[in-house]
């Protein structure tokens, strides 16, 4: 087990940023945590990384209390990077090396990781906003820890600067380490991450699978010169949960386990001629709102 | 907690390179010594009063050690601004996350304080030398010694200062704030507060007990040609010039106590704040 907390719960004067959250990770996951701003996934990860002092609650790491000496088996990015300014990249990374007791040799290692070593003499202030976003990551991966704790890894970057991200983060996911992430991007919890627990309000609202939680509803437009016979055909076949007819087409929403094949046989079983059939799989935001609405 | 080398090996990855630190010491050490040696070209020629004594061993080891107590002020605005950036860019948060105790990032900062205390001390031992041998005639190896027993005093004032600037920054978090609320503690804060007290209070707050371990030299009997053997009523405090100190070991007592205290008041504020 590499996480696990229990019943975590923060005030910040009236504001309650965490409310009893519970959560474990095991090893080998990617452990997103998912909410809008203000949800309380900063707090939390505040807390298990010990920089915020809980209300209540507890938590453990490796089955441990947690103790410097467990800090230092875990990278950890938390909002956004926290570097001396006037300190050159590798300066910066020496003190984090020292701190982890980790050879001095694995700053360039990191620094080739995240596209860096060519500015390992410059200074932080020079550098630009996604180059700083790397030099966090950097440092988190100083020492190979196994686990990375990031909280809005790719924060205030261009699409560019995501995509170099997330492929950074996706490279140790391949390596095996365990990833707690905590994102407001839907996209990039589901691109990333295994498992998910979503916050909202400080409380935890749900958690599980990604697949599981964010399966996709399939949503087929079929364009017919009778859109309200093919309507009820399909109610009448039972692999709809929805049709929706309109002049010259019916939006379908599919049960789960009926494809567009389906919409397409009934559709010649019933003598109907399809001029077209589009599939849309319907967002993740959109599912994701309805899931923060619904609690 | 690791080795105290460590701590100091990561302190020092963290200072060496600022620049700010090497300017504000050698700006220290060039304002020390430029006023030692502008004064030193003051020639007073009263009959019976010499101001070269104050210059001269045994007397330069406390009236240097007095004149380096005016610049401590340097001293714990490094101590302020390098706490303090701790806070503002939130590294101290990163060491907490990276695996470093509360309890060793405020050691490393316990060295770096003790590490300028000691930079004082050699500025005022090289200072004491030069001078010394520059103007004193018939040097002995008893007048050489005699007076070294104020570096450790400087030592522990300096000390003191930085405690103090440390305290807080600790507690405001803000280079600025914690630098001006250092100099309204000195001059205006703490002398208001003793001016209300009761006169027997007076002389045990901080500030008046750090201040007067290196106290004003009597240059009244320095620099009468007597020197040592000059009577005791011959001082600022004897003349009622200035107000009634503790005695010297009294003093030194209480400064460590502060020191202490102050010290243990960070050290709480660091282990209960969210970083």
């Amino acid at each position: 087990m590499i996480l696990e907390a229990s019943n975590i719960s923060r005030n910040f004067g009236a504001v309650r940023a965490a409310d009893n959250i519970s959560f474990t990770v095991e090893e080998g996951m990617a452990y997103g945590i998912l909410g809008p701003n203000g949800s309380g996934k900063t707090t939390t990860l505040g807390i298990v990384l010990s920089v915020l002092k809980a209300d209540s609650g507890s938590f453990r790491w490796f089955g441990n209390k947690p103790s410097p000496e467990v800090y230092r088996r875990i990278g950890s990015l938390l909002e956004v990077p926290n570097f001396f300014p006037y300190l050159s990249l590798a300066r910066n990374l020496e003190v984090i090396a020292r701190i982890k007791e980790v050879p001095l040799t694995d700053i360039d290692r990191v620094l080739e990781e995240t596209g860096l070593l060519k500015r390992r003499s410059s200074r932080y202030f020079q550098l630009s906003l996604g180059m700083k976003q790397r030099l966090g990551i950097a440092a988190a991966l100083l020492g190979d820890p196994e686990v990375l704790v990031l909280d809005e890894p790719a924060n205030g970057l261009d699409p560019e600067g995501i995509a170099e991200v997330r492929s950074i983060v996706s490279l140790q996911r391949e390596r095996g380490k365990s990833i707690i992430m905590a994102s407001h991007i839907l996209d990039e919890v589901e691109k990333v991450c295994t498992h998910v627990a979503v916050l909202k309000g400080g409380k935890l609202i749900t958690a599980g699978k990604v697949d599981e939680l964010l399966k996709g509803e399939v949503l087929v437009i079929a364009s017919t010169g009778d859109p309200a016979a093919l309507g009820r055909a399909i109610e009448s076949s039972g692999i709809a949960s929805s049709v929706v007819v309109k002049e010259t087409l019916a939006e379908i929403i599919l049960n789960e386990g009926y494809d567009s094949a389906a919409v397409n046989r009934v559709a010649y079983e019933n003598g109907i001629m399809l001029s077209e059939l589009k599939v849309k799989k319907s967002s993740l935001e959109e599912q994701f709102l309805e899931l923060i609405r619904e609690k | 907690m690791r080795g105290l080398k460590k701590i100091a090996m990561i302190e020092w990855a963290k200072v060496a390179p600022y620049g700010f630190v090497r300017t504000m010491i050698i700006l220290l050490a060039l304002l020390f010594f430029l006023v030692i040696f502008a004064s030193s070209r003051i020639d007073i020629s009263v009959p019976g009063f010499s101001w070269r004594n104050i210059y001269r061993f045994p007397y330069n080891w406390s009236s240097f050690a007095w004149v380096a107590s005016w610049f401590n002020i340097f001293l714990s605005i490094i101590v302020i601004t390098v706490t303090g950036n701790e806070f503002q860019h939130r590294t101290f948060r990163q060491q907490v996350m990276n695996g470093y105790d509360r309890s060793e990032w405020l050691a490393g900062k316990g060295i770096l304080i003790l590490f300028l205390a000691l930079t004082g001390v050699i500025m005022v031992t090289l200072t004491v030398v030069i001078f010394g041998f520059a103007m004193t005639p018939d040097l002995t190896l008893k007048a050489l010694f005699s007076g070294i027993s104020v570096l450790p005093v400087y030592f522990l004032q300096a000390t003191g200062y930085m405690v103090i600037g440390m305290l807080f920054v600790t507690l405001l978090r803000s280079n600025a704030l914690s630098i001006i609320l250092f100099f309204l503690y000195f001059i205006v804060i703490e002398p208001v507060i003793r001016v209300m007290a009761p006169a027997e209070i007076r002389p045990w707050f901080p500030v008046k007990i750090i201040s007067h371990l290196t106290p004003t030299p009597e240059i009244l009997q320095l620099a009468s040609q007597a020197g040592e053997e000059a009577s005791s009523a011959l001082t600022f405090e004897g003349l009622g010039i200035l107000p009634r100190q503790l005695p010297q070991n009294i003093n030194l007592v209480m400064a460590l106590v502060y020191i202490l205290l102050f010290g243990t008041l960070t050290w709480l504020i660091i282990r209960k704040k969210d970083l």
